[in-house]
């Protein structure tokens, strides 16, 4: 009888510790990576970008896609944007076709830009200019 | 030489009582196994259950033994069986929820996991947190399309497949073709002298009426998931319950064993429902890193995540402002 209530002692005390640690940690929890299968770590959650341009390729690949836009500067000179987004079961979900962004067709794209400064982005949403259709690739974790 | 008599008989008298009591705890145990819950409003009550239920049992061989007890004679499955509902689990599914949280009760703000840890386990939060917090990323092992491993398998977000036969079922994740192939044919675990540990170990199993109940060893370590979630170690193994609970979800009762990490088993309930794939065209298909070089990923010397080349800049070490970037260009000699 003693044993047991020592161990319902010693398990409430590791409970409470238990406890402390987790409003410890709570504080300094962080919001769920972006991307599931690498840290989002280089992307910059906290900026978004938005870019008109034409796409260049759509490369829907595992395990993750990247859509390339080339965006004239005001000097007149073409960059080539690079934004990632899930593979392409993730995108079939988000009702995003290889098809519906083929290259030479007008794009808006808004992404959470890169920390290092070079032109890629986290795809957010991406409107076709040719009928306003939007693209929104983690739609395609909704459950349907 | 009485006296020694007397202690031998009274030695034979208390081994017997103590295999008779773990005959009984253990017949105990079976009855009280408890049947499938389903989630309903009392799910917490339940969830604490079967959280208390897993930790009645040292080892999860011992959890498994009770289970196998409870299921009373185990018939195998025919194939005449297969086109029955609770049996035919064919179709696409993806996780019901959870997000990356491997307790799918958690959501991604409620913080550190729900497991009960040991001092190591609760060192291994610390640290993470820390690194978190420090520089605000993290760089995780699977960006390489290594195979999460099990228990993590559990939390992956993508396609799933569950083929079910008589002899075998298999748990198929579309990320990186990952197949966890349980045997139900009677066979016993690998003998541990000629064993050796793979991502997601060795399962063998049996039917329990409509549930599979599975039993896991011989794992990698790895972690539950990204964030502030736990580790396991090599020593980890699992018992699952699996269940069709309607005709588009799919449910296990998870309980990892672990006892570098954990300082009681770990209950979660694992979900998955089936997608609406009208026109057929969400299939399970190869996946590798290597179809597109976009999606290449180092580990920074801060522990952080970079892509190191890109093929749509064509001066990566020159524009990005990071100095694993330059590192990696140099040593690629400047030729892509």
């Amino acid at each position: 009888m003693r044993r047991a209530l020592l161990n319902r002692s010693n398990r409430l005390k590791r409970s409470n510790r238990l406890r402390t640690l987790a409003v410890a940690l709570g504080l300094t929890a962080f919001v769920v990576p972006l991307f599931a299968h690498h840290s989002s770590a280089m992307f910059d959650d906290k900026k978004e970008v938005t870019l008109t341009g034409v796409v260049k390729e759509f490369q829907y690949t595992n395990p993750h896609s990247w859509l390339l836009v080339d965006v004239k500067g005001p000097d007149g000179k073409v960059t080539t944007w690079g934004f990632e987004a899930e593979g392409p079961s993730t995108l079939q979900r988000a009702g995003i076709r290889k098809g519906d962004l083929a290259p030479g067709m007008p794009v808006t794209v808004t992404g959470h830009p890169m920390r290092d400064g070079r032109p890629a982005a986290a795809w957010i949403r991406a409107t076709r200019m040719t009928d306003k259709k939007e693209f929104v690739p983690r739609a395609g974790f909704a459950i349907r | 030489m009485t006296a020694m008599k007397t202690a031998l008989r009274l030695g034979v008298l208390v081994g017997a009582i103590a295999v008779l009591a773990a005959i009984a705890i253990s017949m105990a145990s079976a009855q009280n196994a408890p049947a499938w819950i389903d989630q309903d409003e009392n799910w917490a009550t339940s969830k604490q259950t079967l959280q208390a239920f897993g930790e009645r049992f040292e080892t999860s061989e011992a959890l498994y033994e009770a289970l196998k007890r409870a299921a009373g004679s185990i018939e195998p499955l025919t194939w005449q069986q297969m086109g029955e509902p609770a049996y035919d689990w064919s179709g696409i599914y993806t996780r019901t929820k959870g997000g990356l949280q491997f307790d799918p009760d958690m959501s991604q703000e409620s913080g550190p996991a729900s497991a009960k840890l040991t001092p190591a386990g609760q060192q291994v939060l610390k640290t993470k947190a820390e690194q978190l917090a420090r520089t605000g990323g993290e760089y995780d092992p699977i960006s390489d399309c290594r195979p999460p491993g099990t228990p993590r398998w559990f939390t992956e977000p993508f396609l799933h497949e569950f083929i079910v036969t008589p002899a075998q079922t298999w748990l198929i994740n579309e990320m990186v073709n990952d197949v966890r192939r349980v045997y139900t044919d009677g066979r016993d675990h690998t003998p541990a002298e000629d064993a050796y540990s793979t991502w997601n170990g060795d399962s063998i199993g049996f039917w329990d009426a409509e549930t599979l109940v599975v039993h896991t060893k011989y794992l990698l370590p790895g972690q539950y998931q990204r964030g502030v979630q736990p580790n396991y170690s090599d020593q980890t193994t699992v018992v699952e319950r699996w269940h069709k609970v309607d005709a588009r979800t799919l449910q296990a009762d998870v309980w990892v064993f672990d006892a570098v990490n954990l300082s009681e088993p770990w209950y979660t309930r694992q979900s998955w429902t089936e997608l609406t794939n009208d026109d057929k065209q969400l299939r399970i298909r190869y996946w590798d890193c290597r179809e597109n070089p976009n999606n290449a990923i180092i580990t920074t010397d801060a522990g952080t995540s970079q892509f190191p080349d890109f093929t749509f800049v064509p001066n990566d070490g020159e524009v990005s402002s990071d100095p694993a970037v330059k590192q990696a260009q140099e040593g690629r000699g400047g030729v892509r």
